[in-house]
């Protein structure tokens, strides 16, 4: 049985502009969550999200210069796929490489769109902007990556809202342990724009404060943006030029709850489907599980429902695995946000440090969980789970298993 | 490369030529009909849209049901019950083990403007909470899944013109991984200003002064199992995907992703390219696709000439397209008779015949500006 390793992780977020900032600054507690700049937030219930630092968007070295018109979105994607690559120790080069690349994409240029919508609908003229309007289509990051690093293997671009880049890297795992490329880049990339945050304000699912995932004065989630781009490689490969993988990717699991557009399946039992389909894809044991990195939206509905389904799995065992959310962190990165937790639990069973759940303070017997309050602490998981969840009921597991 | 065999159990579509696929099939065989190209924008002409007009989901949904859906769902959910019904009632499979895979170009768009005109043109307060949801690409899918109790994987991918291909593939694997018993793959789009600007903007639709693409809209539904049943139409015996590097408008110079795809898919199915009876054609009415269809299928089939069929000229261009020229394939494979549809003129001009005769196997190709391709094979079951 073929393997699927990853054996690389390029990172872009609000508490920095690569993979080791954004890990020291998770473990120790920080978040990236304060006030937006990014456009005018007066009239909205919150002026909060964990937005990336403009200064991280310098592109380094590319084998290809890009476009001017390059969106926001694209740049975090080209960034994160550059860091991925150079930490595999694969090279860069502008040689077609027949390697896949599975992306979940989100607003892509949509935020640079704005602007010529706005024009638009107030009567402006349509003759200017064409360069804000070219990165509407949601797989543009992944038109760009291909382009810049000359990929010429499957294309995939998966778009479930914020189960999107999950589901992606299970995607990408598939390809590789199906013999069908050696390597693939998978992950996601997404931008703060005007819509998500006008959006998710007029449902009410924005905390004012910075989120509190599982705690008992959550009021909801805080947005963010940012990129995750991991390497995902087939073992012999990568034993065969000496690469040391960070994880193993076991397998996958992919449901629907067909319950309601926004608000997942109260009991959990939508949920514990997708975890059970997850564990049986990989053929592991309910009792190996050692960590989960869960979705934690901090909204008042996700995380109950998403602990009830653990408590449905684990029974009395889920007092001793571990749960704990990035999104007090990091925000809540929508499409890229499973690529950006599937990197940060890579790194977990990797480096034996379990993250924290930022914001989380005081326990809610809704969600009884041992969310990890702040710093991380260390731990050893063999197997750990990344879960999201999405707009729409589409719920996305992946587990995880330590490197052989 | 495992080999594939994943059977299409029933169709169903609305496009431009009205719900259903018998009016589809009628209006393609009529040489002479063209749906009304159109729709409305902001203090400008109207753009070539082949939009479903006088589609209603009277007849098939609930005013009560249709009335939770926006107008992407609404279109799918029509299709998807025309590909539901001949599957009986309970379906044959439970349907925490049927799902849905879609593709789409520009689903939530509409709503999406609905937000923004909200945000730029009154307050953030003032945007509707429930058009927000439908913003996502995935809703249309999604709200299908909710309608019809679908537990199974619920997929959506957006990858412009090749989506509903992208989509059919997917479905496919996730059947041959035993991911599900039963998927309903499809491609959807809609109509709607913003997409049809930007294209419109890049001097790639049709006007009266230069050839170019219409966008569609419109849904086409296969639905997928890895059980035949009493009488499947086509088998979906083969995909292949691979890429070409290009800016995300542009389609790339190089044929040889769409032939790799296109070989992928071939042997896969176990076929040889010389067993191939039709190609579902690529060509939209850009020039420099047509150019590079011509490089790929001669690459591909040597001296062989397969019978060829368009629609897209027709019926527009989207993710959407790539799932109707599938259903299409899959309605020819299955031993419906043919209408006299003719070949694309550069496809005539190298030998590739008109549709004539029944056929057993079926190359559906496809590429996206940005240069990801994709082909399936269907052959008679």
């Amino acid at each position: 049985m073929r393997e699927a390793w990853i054996t690389g992780i390029g990172l872009l977020t609000a508490l920095g502009p690569d993979r080791e900032t954004t890990w020291g600054r998770l473990l120790a507690g920080e978040t990236g969550i304060r006030p937006l700049t990014l456009f005018d937030t007066t009239g909205y219930r919150t002026h909060l999200a964990a937005q990336v630092d403009d200064s991280a968007l310098r592109l380094p070295t590319l084998p290809k210069r890009p476009n001017r018109h390059t969106s926001r979105a694209s740049r975090f994607a080209l960034l994160a796929a550059s860091e991925a690559l150079a930490d595999a120790r694969l090279p860069i080069t502008s040689d077609a490489r027949n390697w896949a690349l599975v992306l979940g994409g989100g607003t892509a240029g949509l935020f640079e769109a704005e602007g010529f919508v706005a024009r638009r609908l107030r009567g402006g003229p349509r003759v200017h902007g064409l360069g804000e309007v070219v990165e509407v289509p949601q797989d543009s990051p992944s038109d760009r990556v291909a382009q810049c690093f000359a990929l010429t293997g499957p294309r995939i671009t998966v778009t479930t809202a914020c189960s999107s880049s999950t589901i992606a890297v299970g995607i990408a795992a598939e390809l590789v342990r199906d013999r069908e490329v050696p390597v693939a880049l998978a992950g996601g990339s997404d931008a703060l724009c005007r819509l998500t945050y006008a959006g998710f304000n007029s449902l009410r699912a924005v905390d004012p404060e910075p989120a509190r995932p599982f705690d008992r004065r959550r009021k909801g989630l805080s947005l963010g943006e940012g990129a995750a781009v991991l390497v995902v490689e087939e073992a012999e490969h990568a034993r065969q030029r000496g690469a040391r993988p960070y994880a193993r990717v076991l397998g996958h699991g992919v449901t629907n709850d067909a319950f309601h557009m926004t608000q997942p399946e109260p009991s959990g039992a939508a949920w514990e489907r997708t975890v059970r389909a997850a564990l049986a894809d990989a053929g592991v044991a309910p009792s190996e599980v050692g960590y989960i990195n869960g979705h934690g939206t901090a909204t008042e509905q996700n995380d109950p429902a998403e602990c009830a389904a653990y408590l449905r799995v684990f029974g009395e065992r889920l007092a001793s695995v571990p749960v704990s959310s990035v999104k007090g962190a990091l925000g809540h990165c929508l499409c890229a946000a499973g690529g950006i937790e599937a990197a940060i639990t890579a790194l977990a069973i990797a480096r034996g440090m379990l993250p924290p759940t930022v914001g989380f303070a005081q326990a809610d017997p809704a969600c009884p969980v041992d969310a990890v309050p702040k710093p991380g602490r260390k731990g050893t998981p063999r197997v750990a789970l990344s879960s999201s969840f999405a707009f729409g009921g589409n719920s996305a597991v992946l587990v995880l298993g330590s490197r052989p | 490369m495992s080999a594939a065999r994943v059977f299409v159990r029933s169709i169903g579509t609305v496009s431009a030529a009205g719900t259903g696929v018998p009016a589809l099939v009628q209006a393609l065989a009529d040489p002479a009909w063209r749906p009304q190209l159109g729709i409305e924008r902001p203090d400008a002409p109207s753009l070539p849209v082949a939009a479903c007009r006088d589609f209603s989901p009277r007849d098939v949904l609930p005013p009560l049901v249709a009335r939770r859906l926006d107008r992407p769902a609404r279109i799918l959910a029509v299709a998807a019950r025309e590909a539901l019904g001949p599957l009986g009632d309970p379906l044959p499979w439970a349907r925490d083990r049927a799902g849905v895979c879609a593709g789409t170009w520009n689903a939530g768009t509409s709503a999406l403007l609905e937000v923004l005109r909200a945000v730029f043109l009154a307050t953030p307060e003032e945007a509707p909470p429930a058009q927000f949801p439908s913003t996502v690409a995935n809703a249309p899918a999604s709200q299908l899944g909710i309608l019809e109790k679908l537990g199974g994987p619920n997929l959506t991918f957006a990858e412009k013109q090749v989506g509903g291909l992208r989509a059919i593939a997917e479905a496919g694997r996730l059947l041959l991984r035993r991911r599900a018993d039963a998927m309903l793959a499809c491609g959807v789009d809609e109509a709607d200003w913003l997409n049809a600007e930007a294209y419109e903007r890049l001097r790639t639709l049709r006007t009266s002064a230069r050839p170019g693409m219409a966008l569609a809209e419109g849904a086409a539904v296969l639905a997928l199992a890895r059980e035949p049943g009493p009488a499947p139409l086509a088998v979906l015996a083969g995909w292949g995907s691979a890429s070409a590097p290009a800016p995300p408008w542009r389609y790339p110079e190089d044929p040889a992703p769409l032939v790799l795809a296109s070989r992928q898919a071939l042997e896969r199915a176990g076929l040889e390219p010389a067993e191939v009876g039709l190609v579902m054609s690529i060509a939209n009415g850009i020039p420099a696709l047509a150019a590079l269809e011509l490089q790929a299928l001669e690459a591909l089939f040597g001296a062989h000439r397969p019978v060829a069929v368009a629609i897209a000229e027709r019926l527009g261009e989207g993710a959407v397209s790539g799932a109707l020229r599938a259903l299409i394939a899959a309605h020819a494979v299955a031993g419906s008779p043919l209408p006299a549809w003719e070949a694309p003129a550069h496809l005539i001009g190298a030998g590739f015949p008109s549709a004539t005769t029944a056929v057993r196997a079926a190359l559906v190709p496809g590429l996206a500006g940005g240069g990801s391709a994709i082909a399936l094979v269907l052959i008679a079951p």
